[in-house]
């Protein structure tokens, strides 16, 4: 038996992973699908709006006008800064550097379409378009590239006041292919003459003091070294922009954690799909869940771990569900949500409303330890943590603190757990401690 | 014709959000513009497939090579492997088949008749002369892994000549050993026979057929109907009589679990007996460990050895249980490939146009292989077609995880392929 099962390999759940494999917990990650890493844009958001609109230039000042009941405020400044610092050095330790902007502020990039967006930590090659920076902007973007239109970017750039022009490359400089999938282009952007061909035919069109930034497709594991080989061909500052998925960025987050996890003993087996659980009574009088089952190509198999982590997400990672009665529910062990119990509550007549939508607001009630409760605010399980995108209270897409709400929440309920589930404990009792 | 049912995908395509993330790790796509990608002629095209649609909008589906990573990555659960699998038969349905193609299914009947004569056999389909009149007459890549018979007689021979040795006991199991291992590899069947006997297993080994899945991977789903309700109709009473029934072919397990049933929409109570009686070994053999009862009597094999689990073996959604088994020999240094194809997938390396495809798919895993030091005596794989294409591949001899064991156990000799 394992000490810790964590269910969903998004962020929350690599996370977690990591720190539990860390401290010596035995851990394992099960998955449907490879995690979320690849719809966002590989930035760990923290706050980048209120839940009035307000932008946030200081996220961590102004997480006190959240509210009182917001999963943010449930943890201090130091565990906050504490837990995101240490996916930092992980990153760093893969080859990634993240940086932020200074004294806690909040970093402004460009999005796809041109829009300012507020995130805490970034990739060092997105950082570098900031737009607090007044050197101009050059994009750069590939006729036949989907969902990347420099001129587009550029226009609106210039409609907020930033100095930016762009600039449209044949992609056959950079692929033969017929069809460009973002990560087939980091990957092939990797070969030496892809590289070569992109330094030749930029060299002539860059003025000085511009900084030029591309969609993020400049390779996948050798990305710095790439960047850095690139920035001094070319005699300028290099910077990245963020594409729709399958985001560039995201595949490298996603790679360099697992692989951080693996070094640290743990494992991810994906397209693992839940089914059922097992209870029983434990010695608190608390239900404890015993075994959780996953679909195989014949019989479910059974985990047997000591704790369980949630980390399943929301609606969009596929932790909630719905039907047409109303009723809302989380998919793995059915447990309540804060939605409204009528539909028409669901969602404001406008979609773009500022004050967001009710069906965002729901999720999974935790307490004080990260561990579900019912409606009566009663512990469900005794052995279940939750975190991440699945808490109540957090709007995390509307507030901007998608990432930073699952590492916190992740490191949050690590330590939580290990307040019950010391490694030590659970060395006699495995049966088979090999899995 | 034309029962090709589509129940079981049609719900898990309204699942897909179109996010590219199964393009973004697909293999073949990844090197081929011939596939433009799983979710362009999957979910995507499945929406021009109407019934009574004239001509499939996009017969590109037939370079998917089936390896179902689109399945294992997606994050919505969207069956894409499935999805492609039946596009391919309906297209087959209406234009017919390639004698190729039709060949390369029947592996069960090309392997009978080689093994009459198996040394004859091999000359005439090793030989660079045939292997050149293969490819310009049929489409079979001359350089394609292609397997040679035993020349010692296939399995079962080998288990009438050794049916006085063969331990009898209370505990019995039934083998499913498949095509390759009967007639090409029956040393793999061997060596599982020797360890499922180690443990105090009687090993019952009925008539059985093709499991189906070298049609199935054609597009050929009829025929392969008449080999799954064979099976069925032999096997599926030892399930009910609670005798577990196990195969070392990896691919040949996934298909009598799950691709036979799903893809020929065969839910009748004997299929899903077998469904559930149906056993991956390592899967049987980790449950043995779990329950405290597999032997530890192993000897130290010293050596490196990169494991790969084959996509075949990864779509039982069953962890890797060889892993985890191999782990437990002393010495054995144990590296894991996280590469997501070898790139053969079945029949599909072997054809011409599809040769170069397979190879640059494989060359993520020769590369691991590679890497892991230049002494390497061996690689494992649990699947048969994925070991040639590794030895191809890498010029390493590879073997099934089984073959460790029963090495570990004291039982097999792995440079030469017998027991001991």
């Amino acid at each position: 038996m394992i000490d810790l099962l964590v269910i969903g390999a998004g962020l929350t759940g690599l996370t977690a992973a990591i720190r539990a494999a860390q401290a010596g917990l035995t851990v394992r990650v099960i998955s449907q699908g490879v995690g979320s890493q690849l719809w966002g844009a590989g930035t760990i958001d923290l706050l980048g709006y209120l839940p009035d609109h307000t932008p946030v230039q200081m996220p961590l000042v102004a997480r006190e006008q959240l509210p009182p009941e917001h999963p943010l405020r449930q943890v201090d400044a130091a565990t906050i800064d504490k837990a995101l610092a240490s996916v930092q050095d992980w990153l760093a330790a893969e080859g990634f550097a993240y940086v932020g902007a200074d004294q806690g502020a909040n970093l402004w990039l460009p999005s796809a379409v041109g829009a300012k967006r507020p995130t805490y930590i970034a990739p060092s090659t997105q950082a570098a378009a900031r737009l607090d920076d007044p050197a101009p902007l050059h994009i750069v973007g590939f006729d036949r590239l989907r969902d990347f239109y420099p001129t587009l970017l550029a226009d609106n750039l210039r409609r907020q006041g930033h100095d930016a022009r762009a600039h449209m490359l044949p992609l056959d400089l950079i692929t033969q292919r017929h069809d460009a999938n973002n990560v087939h282009l980091a990957q092939e952007f990797e070969e030496p003459a892809r590289f070569d061909a992109l330094v030749g035919s930029l060299r002539y069109v860059i003025k000085p003091g511009e900084r030029i930034a591309f969609p993020a497709i400049l390779g996948l594991a050798k990305h710095a070294q790439l960047v850095a080989d690139l920035q001094s061909a070319i005699g300028a500052p290099i910077a990245e922009i963020p594409t729709l998925p399958p985001s560039v960025p995201g595949f490298r987050l996603h790679n360099a954690l697992s692989h951080q996890l693996e070094k640290a003993g743990g494992r991810v087996e994906t397209n693992m799909k839940p089914l059922e659980f097992g209870t029983e009574k434990s010695k608190s009088e608390k239900d404890n869940i015993t075994w959780v089952a996953t679909a195989t190509s014949a019989r479910p198999r059974r985990h047997y771990a000591h704790a369980y982590l949630l980390a399943t997400g929301g609606f969009l990672g596929g932790g909630f569900n719905t039907d047409h009665t109303g009723r809302s529910w989380e998919t793995v062990f059915n447990l309540s949500l804060t939605l409204p119990r009528h539909r028409d509550q669901w969602f404001r007549p406008e979609f773009l409303d500022p004050a967001g939508h009710a069906l965002f607001q729901g999720g999974v009630q935790v307490n004080h330890a990260w561990q579900p409760v019912d409606a009566q605010g009663k512990l469900v399980y005794g052995n279940l943590w939750a975190a991440g995108n699945l808490l109540a209270h957090a709007d995390a897409i509307r507030s901007r603190s998608h990432e930073a709400l699952a590492i916190v929440t992740a490191a949050a309920a690590v330590e939580a757990i290990l307040v019950q589930h010391q490694p030590a404990i659970s060395a006699g009792s495995a049966t088979s401690s090999r899995t | 014709m034309h029962n090709i049912s589509w129940e079981s995908v049609e719900h898990t395509l309204d699942e897909c959000i179109k996010c590219n993330i199964c393009t973004a790790y697909c293999p073949v796509s990844a090197v081929t513009d011939r596939f433009p990608g799983p979710k362009y002629v999957g979910p995507q095209a499945q929406r021009f497939r109407d019934i009574g649609q004239h001509e499939s909008p996009d017969a590109s589906v037939d370079y998917c090579s089936g390896c179902r990573v689109c399945n294992d990555v997606c994050p919505t659960g969207v069956n894409i492997a499935e999805i492609n699998a039946r596009a391919r038969a309906e297209i087959v349905d209406k234009r017919g088949i390639s004698l190729r193609n039709r060949l390369l299914g029947r592996n069960e009947t090309i392997g009978m008749l080689g093994n009459i004569a198996p040394t004859v056999a091999n000359f005439a389909l090793h030989n660079p002369l045939s292997r050149i009149l293969a490819e310009k007459v049929m489409g079979i890549a001359k350089e394609a892994p292609l397997p040679r018979w035993s020349e010692n007689g296939s399995l079962r021979e080998w288990l009438q000549r050794t049916t006085r040795k063969r331990l009898r006991a209370p505990k019995k199991v039934v083998y499913f050993h498949g095509c390759a291992t009967q007639y090409y590899e029956p040393f793999v069947g061997k060596a599982a026979i020797a360890v499922l006997e180690h443990h105090g297993y009687e090993v019952i080994v009925p008539p059985q057929n093709c499991c189906g899945l070298p049609m199935l991977s054609n597009g050929e789903f009829e025929a392969a109907r008449g080999y799954h309700q064979r099976n069925v109709a032999t096997l599926s009473s030892f399930a009910r009589g609670g005798f577990p029934i196990i195969g070392t072919s990896t691919s040949c397990t996934l298909t009598l679990k799950e691709e036979a049933p799903e893809l020929l929409d065969m839910r009748d109570e004997a299929s899903e007996e077998l469904v559930h009686g149906t056993w991956d070994i390592f899967e049987w053999l980790r449950e043995l460990h779990e329950q405290g009862e597999l032997r530890t009597d192993f000897r130290p094999l010293a050596m490196v050895l990169p494991y790969h689990a084959p996509c075949q073996q990864r779509a039982h959604r069953i962890g890797k249980p060889a892993l985890e088994i191999l782990d437990l020999i002393p010495e054995l240094d144990l590296r894991e490939s996280r590469a997501r194809c070898c790139g053969i997938a079945g029949t599909y390396g072997y054809k011409t146009e599809k040769y170069q495809i397979a190879m640059d798919v494989g060359e993520e895993l020769f590369s691991f292989v590679r890497e892991q030091g230049p002494d390497l005596q061996y690689t494992a794989c649990d699947s048969e077609t994925c070991r040639w294409q590794l030895e191809h591949g890498t010029d390493i001899a590879s073997r099934h995880p089984i073959e460790f064991l029963a090495a570990a156990y004291g039982l097999y000799d792995l440079d030469k392929r017998a027991l001991l």
